[in-house]
């Protein structure tokens, strides 16, 4: 490891130690960073102004302050040594279900009143795990049971932090859509006694969505009468119709699960119709089919690169198309949906390259750049540029290399995910592990007992899907 | 000698429970733990009229008093049980989910198994529900909890997420309003799911929480403004689930969420902040890791004495137990020295312990692990009496409160403690020093055993459990409904384990003489849990208990016919 700390505040070190060593949140005695960071001679991947070889970048107070040759460190800032190594922008993944402690309500088939914000858990230890994988940021999205489903969440992966500290403050708010098999429910097997929802086709998911807009526009209406003084009686404040007016105001940007290329475009054309756009068509498997509809109305898609064919709605579909989409102006991402494939977005975005023959950065602005613009968020991070947050990655290989691994993750200039430490941690655990196993309310009990604990599959399933068989559907 | 014998004559006189309110009690000799003021190391109780009239070192024993010598014993307020179920009706599993079957018959079938409401909200939505309407009369149901020392508890149903307003009620009296010392107390409110309706998920709980709140909070100013000038303006509904949370707007009741993770917790302070409210939490497992925030917003602590602690047998093939669990038994005895350092308000809670004996053994290892005996004391007497608001009468021994007192030979944390008298209301309840004390929950929901069946080499007969039943497994503050459906041969048992969210096949499942038991994973919170279940059943109940590497629960439930 020849990352070396050459200059170090002692004590924030230690802190931040001692906070990621227990991997439980700890909100009291977190040692805050300054996120002050320089670090010296990479090859930097910008995202935005092509590679930059024998660079450094300084951040301060969690921005990036300068990029450049030979930038001396200002007192206490620490400095890492990049030499030979890689610096990418933070990956931000457009579609994750990570640290949610629910993610359907499935009673209706519009849940806007639902917000994941409510489901955060800063203690999943996929955050972490994603940290090294080199993500830094993601939308986290409720399921895909609804045709509108609950309000999402735009964060940052400040692993250690108090949940509060993970949503993205000024990241435009979001709320889940879906179309086809998951939203009509034929595919699952309600519980016994419980009455079939509506709808159960294709066309009905429409019908339900186009009444919720409906609805939402009477809703303001009746707003705007009471503050106009025409009516008495404060309307009733309405926790399912707010998002959707903030939909039709512009401010809430709607991210739409979908298959098929029909029902992409059919919801494109209702946004027409109601005068708002769509931000992103997620999985979107044929987009290709309708790139220059999604591009002409500013709608980005978020894809997976070569995954396809796991239902009925989604075979049709090529590794192609994220090439064509790019060929065609849309802001194209690449998504994992998964905590397992969340930590290797690289590798996805470098299959882009292979398909099609995407040049390199804008294939790397598929997992970092793009997913940004689509969230709104590109002003503070998503690229190495100054004024941007100090979101990065050091690899020892360019990420696009199946060789490559990260060695260091941070997050607005705090250090989140460190190799080294990482390997330190382990033996630390190990030995606290074994002074707890010794613990006689950790001891096995003398006789009887219940049987031990068989080992379980360890993915995680009961995502877009309802049903909760595949993580990616 | 002649204390000898008054005692063999009180002792009768108790086994009729009769009451001695019209005449005056003495207790002599004794060691005073007052908790409010300083300890009496030899002194004189006086009761009368169910109060106490005296208390002192030089407290002169009045000529009608009848005289108990506590020589050798310690007197403490009675002890508080600031969470229990303690005085409720035993109601079958409820809600009904459908069931096996299904359809709408199941479904109204269901709908007329719930107890009759015009209420717009489903079951599980009604803050309008009362404790007090739900205690049954008779003191002879609280024999156990007393036998252990408590004299009142703080009790309430756990089902649905609003669970209604609970009550203090005193461990005696044979009516229900003369054992109730408070009600309501506060709104309680449980982070579960309604199953069949709204909300089906822990994102839905959070919206109907809120929605609800919001709705309530216009209702009260249109109510406010209709009753001020009612012309021209559209009659407002009389919505007694909505008007119920009016008072617990703004604080001026509180409302106390069941909470044991931190998330769960900052959760609760979130909305407590947002509306308002006089929150308190309750359970508080992790509550010591986000003490800053409840002190700084003034958030008590009804903390759960029901420590987590190793079920699973040993198995050398086994997968090691995660680091989170072996650090959650070995953590959360410390939490209540660390509230108590943060300055954090608190009281000791059962948190559905499956024997009371786990109260006072668990309050002791919280001693052991850095809180005061004394601190220890006062979360189960003056302290749990301050957060239920009742400390003006009760939690202390002084003149003029409530005669609620325990008089205990041994130390009250060690394992030996016996309870020789209760006194609630001024009236005394005796126990005589069994062989081996074993108090029970005696709550009448099936006492679980906590232990495996016994194997017999012999072998016998094992039950018929083949069937479909419905369970409520008392989740200390989020109770969870269950289907279970087992098919049996011989001894061996197969079948499913239902909840919300989703079907389990249960693997070795045994079943003997005695009961049955199986493990399954289930999905809980957000991750698989592998858990352990035995249990009993008698006719068309079932009953026992659940364990996971987050603790033991138990359960209970009926039979699907």
């Amino acid at each position: 490891m020849r990352m070396i700390i050459q200059s170090v505040t002692r004590k924030v070190v230690a802190g931040f130690f001692s906070a990621s060593l227990c991997l439980c949140g700890l909100t009291g005695s977190f040692a805050q960073s300054k996120g002050d960071v320089l670090i010296k001679n990479a090859t930097v991947l910008t995202a935005s102004r092509g590679t930059l070889e024998g660079t450094d970048v300084l951040v301060q107070k969690g921005k990036i302050t300068r990029i450049g040759k030979n930038i001396s460190a200002p007192p206490g800032v620490q400095v890492i040594d990049a030499t030979g190594k890689f610096v990418s922008p933070g990956i931000i993944d457009c579609h994750s279900h990570s640290m949610l402690d629910a993610i359907n309500e499935g009673a209706f088939s519009v849940t806007s009143m639902t917000n994941v914000r409510d489901m955060l858990d800063p203690n999943d230890i996929s955050i972490y795990r994603a940290l090294a994988g080199g993500v830094t940021g993601a939308l986290l999205l409720h399921g895909s049971a609804n045709s509108i489903g609950g309000q999402s969440a735009t964060v940052k992966f400040k692993w250690g932090h108090p949940v509060e500290d993970f949503p993205i403050a000024d990241a435009p708010p979001g709320i889940k859509f879906a179309l086809g098999e998951n939203v009509r429910r034929t595919t699952f097997t309600p519980p016994p006694g419980t009455p079939l929802r509506y709808p159960r086709t294709r066309q009905g998911v429409m019908e339900v969505i186009r009444d919720a807009f409906v609805r939402a526009r009477d809703y303001k209406q009746s707003l705007d009468d009471f503050k106009a003084g025409k009516t008495r009686i404060p309307p009733r404040k309405d926790l399912e119709l707010e998002p959707i007016v903030e939909i039709l105001e512009g401010k809430r940007l709607v991210h739409a699960h979908g298959y098929r290329s029909d029902e992409h475009l059919n919801l494109m054309l209702l946004a027409d119709e109601f005068g708002f756009r769509v931000a992103t068509l997620q999985h979107a498997l044929e987009v290709f089919k309708i790139a220059p509809e999604a591009a002409k109305r500013g709608t980005g898609a978020s894809i997976f690169v070569d995954n396809w064919g796991y239902k009925l709605e989604a075979y049709d579909s090529i590794p192609y198309n994220a090439y064509i989409m790019w060929k065609n102006g849309v802001v194209v991402s690449i998504n994992s949906d998964s905590d397992e494939r969340m930590r290797r977005l690289n590798i996805d975005a470098a299959k882009v390259m292979k398909y099609g023959g995407v040049p390199e950065q804008d294939s790397l602005q598929m997992i970092t750049l793009n997913p940004a613009k689509q969230l709104g968020i590109d002003k503070r991070t998503g690229s190495v540029d100054v004024g941007k947050d100090g979101d990065l990655v050091i690899w020892n290989a360019h990420p696009f290399s199946v060789y490559s691994r990260v060695e260091m993750t941070l997050v607005e200039g705090e250090i989140l995910f460190d190799r080294a430490k990482d390997a330190q941690m382990r033996t630390d655990m190990a030995k606290e592990r074994e002074a707890l196993e010794k613990l006689d309310v950790n001891r096995a009990p003398g006789a009887g007992g219940t049987p031990p604990r068989v080992p379980t599959e360890r993915r995680r399933g009961d995502r877009d899907e309802a049903e909760g068989v595949i993580d990616n559907e | 000698m002649k204390s000898k014998l008054l005692l063999l004559s009180f002792a009768l006189l108790c086994l009729f429970g009769v009451s001695v309110s019209a005449q005056s009690y003495a207790i002599t000799n004794a060691k005073i733990i007052t908790v409010s003021g300083a300890t009496i190391e030899k002194g004189t109780i006086v009761v009368r009229n169910g109060l106490i009239e005296a208390v002192g070192a030089n407290v002169a024993t009045p000529a009608d008093a009848q005289v108990f010598d506590a020589t050798g014993l310690t007197v403490y307020p009675g002890f508080f049980d600031a969470l229990t179920t303690l005085g409720l009706q035993t109601r079958p599993a409820t809600p009904p989910t459908g069931g096996p079957g299904g359809g709408p018959q199941a479904a109204a079938a269901a709908t007329a198994a719930q107890p009759t409401s015009n209420s717009n909200y489903p079951a599980g939505l009604r803050p309008e529900d009362m404790t007090s309407d739900d205690l049954r009369a008779g003191e002879a149901q609280f024999e156990a909890a007393r036998n252990a020392g408590f004299t009142s508890v703080l009790t309430i149903g756990r089902t649905g997420i609003f669970n209604g307003q609970s009550a203090v009620i005193n461990l005696a009296g044979e009516s229900v309003s003369a054992m109730t010392v408070r009600s309501p107390y506060a709104l309680h409110i449980s982070y579960t799911t309604l199953g069949q309706v709204y909300p089906q998920s822990l994102l839905g709980t959070f919206s109907a929480i809120r929605q609800m709140f919001y709705d309530a909070k216009r209702l009260e100013e249109w109510q406010k403004a209709y009753a001020a000038n009612p012309k021209g303006m559209k009659r407002p509904d009389n919505d007694r689930s909505l008007e119920a949370l009016f008072p617990y707007i703004g604080g001026k009741a509180p409302v106390v969420f069941n909470a044991n993770t931190e998330r769960e917790i900052i959760r609760s302070i979130d909305l407590i902040r947002a509306f308002k409210l006089s929150g308190v939490i309750a359970g508080g497992q992790e509550a010591w890791k986000v003490a800053d925030r409840l002190k700084a917003n003034n958030i008590p602590v009804l903390l759960s004495l029901n420590f987590p602690k190793r079920t699973t047998a040993a198995a050398p093939d086994a997968d090691p137990e995660s680091i989170e669990t072996l650090r959650l038994r070995a953590e959360t005895p410390k939490g209540a020295g660390k509230l108590a350092a943060a300055g954090v308000k608190f009281a000791f809670q059962s948190g559905g312990a499956t024997t009371l004996a786990d109260f006072f053994t668990n309050a002791g290892k919280a001693v052991e692990n850095g809180l005061s005996k004394d601190a220890a004391i006062r979360a189960m007497t003056l302290g749990a009496a301050e957060v239920l608001g009742v400390d003006s009468r009760l939690g202390s021994i002084e003149a003029g409160k409530i005669a609620n007192l325990a008089i205990v030979k041994g130390d009250v944390f060690s394992k030996d403690r016996f309870v020789a008298q209760v006194i609630v209301d001024g009236k005394v309840f005796e126990q005589k020093e069994p062989a081996k004390p074993a108090p029970g929950r005696g709550s009448g929901s099936g006492n679980p055993t906590g232990t495996a069946p016994p194997t017999t080499t012999s072998a016998p007969e094992p039950a018929n459990v083949s069937g479909g039943y419905t369970i409520t497994i008392d989740v200390p503050g989020s109770p969870i409904q269950a289907t279970l459906n087992f098919t049996q041969s011989g001894s061996t048992l197969t079948g499913t384990f239902t909840t919300d969210a989703g079907a389990s096949p249960i693997r070795d499942g045994r079943v003997t003489a005695n009961g049955f038991s199986f493990a399954t994973t289930v999905p809980y919170g957000g991750q698989n849990i592998d858990i352990t279940v035995q249990g009993s059943i008698a006719g068309n109940q079932i009953s026992g208990s659940l364990d996971s590497p987050l603790g033991a629960v138990p359960f209970s439930g009926t039979k699907v016919p």
